[in-house]
């Protein structure tokens, strides 16, 4: 198994492919889908604090909170 | 014919339907500012000789829907039968905006692309091959600046949109025959469809930049997303915008204002000086007079709209809704319930409907049924006049009562939260941080200009009509005699009377004040301007003036408050239920009675509770003694403690069924 880390645990300033999204929350999974967050795409962290961080998808920045960002694994 | 205007949220289809239709709805830079789809017809110059109805709609990141003004979007598109859509895409995140142009190519509907922002692109070296897009997209692609007055593409957009009307449009992609409730089969077809957009993007698309390199922007966006600073920036823009519009430069208009106010007054006076008194107190005092008040305010009303539009416009907005995340999400709510607050400072209806952009049903219930706390537009008279009358004009008064109105928000929250028995719903946020921008001057002016103009109408219908009809219930008792001014016989009071006995434990049972609170659900404005009849004074705002001439003590003395007595009743009007209109959009946004009757109880209730406290303690304080009628307010705040109790274990009762009735329809939810 590859190995998988939280986004808040990844590196500032660097782009990662996403490996797997767990929600648990289909509607939430399909939201993130339509802005171009899936398994096998990039998304790259432009900071993080305590509990929250900024990400870039596609063309667009998004602030998420730790929730979110936990549910993201890179 | 008509034309729909589809896109992403924060693309600028409002920018353009302005420009198009030289409407002024409301636009701002962050995705959700419009919640409800809006019609007019197209300016000649684009139109020609043709009837073209615009039709500006929510913004949608696809044909299915996440957050309630989403869905208004894809039904529309579905079922109205547009005859062509304009599809405004972010040309500075085309990646992302051709997934729901795929989507909206497939309805057979004409469409025609507009890349809109194109001015960005070029500022950052990014280069679209608009006619190659064309081709793999099978429909017209424009380049547009909506923001521009000149060269924006626009004309040529909407002519070829207008040209294409009743045709049929061929789709590029089409989604494969599958089960639409089969979860793999939808995410496989969804994921091929965003395999063909990569593709074309990939091929018409260069950037000079890549949007991952991390540029001012994003340290800024470091310092205002920073959960200690933000919040202080947060702090210091909000005190500056109230600063400036409540203490500096809107008491200056209006310190002007008045006097040509009075002036007129005085002239009416002289005019009417050979006709009846009571047709002469009526006109002078009671039209003139009150409406004045109110008018007299415009000046604090104005300024403080040209600083939140030119703060909507820069997209400081979303950094707000962001770095207050995690404070909200503490009292159930989240970083989404922070717009409908601060749009809450200019008018509470277009907060309210706000709430919309809200995906959790509680959540946005909540919000919608907290945001008022926050004074709205027309609740600046009303803390200018005390904070005036009775504070010389201090600006704390003002700082107060929106701080105060935030931790009402939280308890309110807190308690809701309680009642309800919060679902355990997680609940995610994300929002997108649009670019900065530098914030149109000209745009704030037009907002400014346009609130302006609909507070004067308000001053000139429904804040006339009531003080004529105060006016006129103070003059006459029930037999049509006149009495005298100030009169217990007159119909006013004794129809304030009943209430002001409610009102003893709050320090202001006289009938005068609870009629003035009573005309102010009305409209908030109406505090003043009843005030302002009853008592019949108008220069209300002059503060200096009215300390030279001991004009703010006579206010004062007039009224027969107390500096205590006055803060209660300030923060009474200002708690208890806004506007009967702003009551009507939450009634459509909460769609539940019980909840609208839950959210009136509330505020009725904290407005009673504050205004007891400070009026009780307050004089506990000053007076060594409680304030009269501390017994039966001590029982009426025991009574809706008692309510809430119960309120709280029905609701809490009927969760577990309603939890169990949800699984299988959802007519348990609206409870």
């Amino acid at each position: 198994m590859e190995d998988k880390i939280r986004l808040l645990d990844a590196e500032v300033g660097k782009t990662y492919t996403i490996k797997e999204i767990n929600t648990d929350d289909d509607e939430m999974n399909a939201f993130l889908f339509r802005l171009g967050c899936y398994v096998g795409e990039p998304i790259t962290l432009v900071s993080k604090k305590k509990k929250s961080c900024i990400v870039v998808i596609k063309d667009g920045r998004y602030n998420l909170d730790q929730l979110l960002s936990d549910a993201i694994l890179v | 014919m008509r034309i729909a205007f589809a896109g992403n949220p924060n693309s600028g289809k409002t920018t353009m339907y302005n420009a198009l239709t030289g409407r002024n709805e409301k636009v701002g830079n962050w995705g959700g500012v419009t919640v409800g789809s809006k019609e007019y017809s197209l300016k000649k110059e684009f139109a020609g000789d043709n009837e073209v109805i615009a039709v500006d709609l929510p913004g949608a990141y696809s044909m299915s829907p996440f957050t309630p003004e989403e869905g208004i979007t894809s039904e529309y598109v579905r079922t109205a039968n547009p005859d062509a859509i304009v599809n405004i895409v972010d040309a500075t995140n085309l990646s992302r905006s051709l997934f729901f142009t795929t989507q909206l190519l497939e309805l057979g509907i004409p469409v025609v692309v507009a890349l809109n922002k194109s001015d960005i692109n070029e500022k950052e070296g990014t280069s679209i091959d608009a006619e190659k897009l064309s081709k793999k997209l099978n429909c017209p692609v424009f380049k547009t600046v909506s923001v521009n007055d000149k060269n924006n593409g626009l004309s040529d957009m909407i002519g070829k949109a207008v040209s294409l009307a009743g045709t049929t449009q061929k789709a590029p992609y089409l989604q494969a025959d599958i089960d639409l409730h089969d979860k793999a089969a939808v995410d496989a077809e969804d994921r091929k469809r965003y395999e063909f957009v990569n593709k074309i993007v990939a091929d018409v698309e260069k950037r000079k930049v890549l949007s991952k390199e991390i540029t001012v922007q994003d340290k800024i966006d470091r310092v205002l997303t920073n959960p200690v600073a933000g919040i202080v920036v947060f702090a210091l823009v909000m005190w500056f915008v109230f600063w400036v519009s409540q203490t500096w430069l809107g008491p200056l208009v209006a310190d002007w204002l008045v006097g040509w106010i009075e002036t007129f007054q005085g002239w009416v006076a002289d005019q009417l000086a050979n006709s009846p008194a009571i047709l002469s107190a009526l006109i002078a005092d009671g039209i003139v007079g009150g409406v004045g008040a109110v008018v007299g305010f415009l000046p604090l009303v104005m300024v403080m709209y040209f600083l939140i539009a030119l703060l909507e416009d820069c997209g400081y907005m979303a950094r707000v809704s962001a770095v207050m995340d995690p404070i909200f999400k503490r009292v159930g709510l989240s970083g989404k319930s922070v717009i409908p607050i601060v749009i809450g400072t200019g008018c509470g209806i277009p907060a309210i409907m706000s709430c919309r952009t809200i995906r959790d049903e509680r959540e946005r219930r909540t919000t919608s049924m907290l945001a008022t706390f926050i004074p709205c537009g027309a609740k600046i008279p009303v803390i200018a006049l005390f904070a005036g009358a009775f504070f010389s004009g201090a600006s704390w008064v003002s700082t107060l009562s929106y701080f105060f109105g935030l931790v009402l928000i939280f308890l309110g929250a807190l308690l809701i939260k309680g009642i309800t028995g919060y679902k355990y719903r997680k609940s995610f946020f994300i929002m997108e941080l649009p670019k900065y921008k530098a914030p149109s001057f000209k745009y704030a002016f037009r907002s400014m200009m346009e609130r302006a103009k609909a507070y004067i109408i308000k001053a000139g219908t429904i804040i006339l009509v009531c003080n004529t009809l105060v006016q006129i219930m103070q003059t006459f008792d029930w037999s049509f005699h006149v009495v005298e001014e100030g009169s217990d016989q007159s119909i006013l009071a004794s129809i304030a009377s009943p209430f002001a006995i409610l009102l003893i434990p709050l320090g202001f049972g006289v009938w005068q004040l609870a009629a003035a609170a009573v005309t102010g659900f009305i409209a908030k404005e109406n505090v003043v301007g009843t005030l302002a009849v009853v008592y019949g004074l108008t220069a209300f705002i002059d503060t200096e003036e009215l300390a030279l001439t001991g004009g703010a003590n006579e206010v004062a003395m007039t009224m027969g408050l107390t500096s205590v007595t006055a803060l209660a009743y300030l923060f009474f009007n200002l708690y208890t239920p806004p506007c009967f209109a702003a009551i009507g959009a939450m009634n459509s946004e909460m769609k539940s009675k019980s909840w609208l009757f839950g959210a009136i109880g509330l505020q009725l209730g904290t407005g009673y509770t504050v205004a007891f406290l400070i009026n009780q303690i307050g004089t506990l304080v000053t007076e060594g003694h409680l304030a009269a009628g501390f017994v039966p307010g001590l029982i009426a705040e025991i009574c809706m403690i008692v309510v809430l109790v119960l309120v709280a274990r029905k609701v809490r009762a009927h969760f577990d069924e309603q939890y169990a009735l949800h699984k299988n329809s959802k007519a348990g939810a609206a409870a």
